[in-house]
């Protein structure tokens, strides 16, 4: 039969279409000694690529540390944030290593280890011009905050409302570019993100954070390792290794490389 | 800021490679795909005709980042639960069914109308002349239908070129998703998305004037309209 004939009958065409819509080659898994972690690969200084493309950053240090105390060799993979617990569900890695916040919404789909690290919220405000940033010492201040962040829930559950007055942003620079204006006395949000974002630029030259690093509640449960709930056993392996990592030092040095302060309190 | 964007560019061009040789090869699968299923909504065998309807309404009504997903989790899955030990689907083959798989049924669609455009006195001429029906298809059809679909299909292979950035939400390295990790990276959001901008246009540039090329050459022995 020629060609042609073959393609005209109805019974190949239907044949053709059912095979080309499982068109994927799929590739067998390897050998299952190793472990798997995902990261973003988009998120720095926490985890993201250099210029030659290879993954960097405190998150792919720490993950580095762990893989050594459990004594497994780890392959760390940048996912997209959109695909990342979906593929730790169908099991295209065994772990989330990507500061990942304990929500109780993520809680429903995946299981996490004890806290990694703090998500921690501060105060930032001129140098010296504020020392107690309790609702008492900020009594008369003005305070910048985002509208919908959850340190603007904290800030009315202390009662800072009611000694200060509450300003509140849609953006992450409002009140940035308020604080260098005068607007307004003092900011708190995130602390990683004014180091990075904030106080790194020129403008903010004479602006510090105050006060202690803020955390628990409303502001969150900090961030944790994603794993998948019917893995048990490695969440245990985790946290053991997560207590290693923080007890011989470890931790804190990897942490000394990126940031002037603390990430877990 | 040069610096910058000059220390990134290895990466960027390396997805803008992926990008290209991922289009490229859904184009291709899905002109194939898509002229088979062409053929099939056009056959005189019923049961062909409905196949070929319910591929082409079901992907053409779907949102193509489902298809995305449901072939790269879901492959994984199927494929897991049917060999029975775990089966990796890589981001590159699951992006390129998925995308050969939309392109396929916008194709068929572009095929059929371009065949059902060439008069029926031309294939009646051409079985008139003495050649069998396979003969009358590939020589006189074929190249008509061709001429009258290059514009729509020339659209389409447009927005497959920019349909591979969806594929970035499975981890793919193609163009857009080197330009989140270079704004990931450096903090420089404009500056990386306008050189990824730029990029796209460089490559969506070439594919017009190679369509154009192509519609030149079809167009042979036509008098402008």
């Amino acid at each position: 039969m020629s060609i042609f004939g073959l393609l005209m009958r109805p019974r190949f065409v239907v044949a053709c279409a059912i095979a080309a819509s499982t068109l994927a080659i799929f590739l067998p898994a390897a050998a299952q000694e190793r472990l798997r972690v995902a990261t973003e690969g988009a998120y720095a200084p926490w985890n993201y690529k250099d210029a030659s493309g290879a993954l960097i950053g405190w998150d792919i240090d720490i993950t580095n540390a762990l893989c050594a105390k459990m004594k497994v060799q780890c392959e760390i993979v940048a996912q997209e944030w959109d695909g990342i617990i979906p593929g730790l569900l169908v099991k295209k890695y065994d772990m989330i290593i990507a500061g990942m916040s304990m929500t109780p919404k993520r809680r429903e789909q995946v299981e996490f280890t004890k806290k990694y690290k703090d998500v921690v919220s501060r105060f930032v405000a001129k140098k010296g011009s504020i020392t107690d940033t309790s609702p008492a010492g900020m009594k008369g201040k003005r305070i910048g905050v985002q509208r919908g962040a959850s340190q603007r829930t904290w800030l009315e559950s202390s009662g800072y409302d009611k000694t200060a007055t509450l300003v509140f942003y849609d953006s992450v620079q409002g009140p940035e570019l308020d604080l260098v204006a005068g607007r307004i006395d003092a900011m708190v949000g995130n602390e990683v993100s004014y180091y990075i974002g904030f106080l790194k630029r020129p403008e903010a030259k004479d602006f510090d954070f105050v006060g202690p690093q803020l955390t628990g509640g409303v502001l969150g449960d900090g961030a944790g390792i994603a794993i998948r709930k019917d893995d048990p056993a490695l969440r245990d392996r985790l946290n053991k290794a997560i207590d290693e990592i923080v007890a011989d030092g470890s931790y804190d040095t990897i942490t000394k490389k990126y940031f002037p302060f603390k990430v877990m309190l | 800021m040069w610096a910058t964007i000059e220390a990134s560019l290895p990466q960027l061009l390396r997805g803008a490679a992926t990008t290209l040789v991922l289009a490229g090869a859904s184009v291709v699968a899905g002109t194939l795909l898509g002229l088979v299923v062409a053929l099939a909504k056009l056959s005189a065998s019923g049961v062909a005709r409905s196949v070929a309807d319910v591929y082409t309404t079901v992907v053409r009504g779907v949102p193509d980042l489902l298809v995305i997903f449901v072939i790269y989790f879901g492959g994984t899955v199927t494929l897991t639960a049917v060999v029975g030990r775990y089966v990796e689907v890589n981001p590159f083959m699951a992006g390129t069914a998925a995308l050969s798989i939309v392109f396929g049924a916008y194709a068929a669609e572009i095929f059929r109308g371009g065949i059902m455009a060439v008069p029926r006195g031309q294939v009646d001429a051409a079985r008139a002349l003495g050649l069998p029906p396979r003969a009358a298809f590939l020589a006189v059809t074929l190249p008509q239908a061709w001429r009258l679909a290059l514009p729509a299909f020339g659209n389409q292979s447009l927005i497959l070129l920019k349909q591979t950035s969806l594929v970035s939400v499975v981890g793919l390295e193609e163009l857009m998703r080197k330009g989140v990790i270079a704004v990931g990276a450096t903090n420089q959001p404009f500056t990386f998305y306008a050189v990824v901008g730029v990029i796209y246009l460089v490559l969506t540039g070439v594919l017009t004037l190679v369509l154009h090329a192509f519609e030149i050459r079809a167009a042979r022995g036509y008098a402008r309209a």
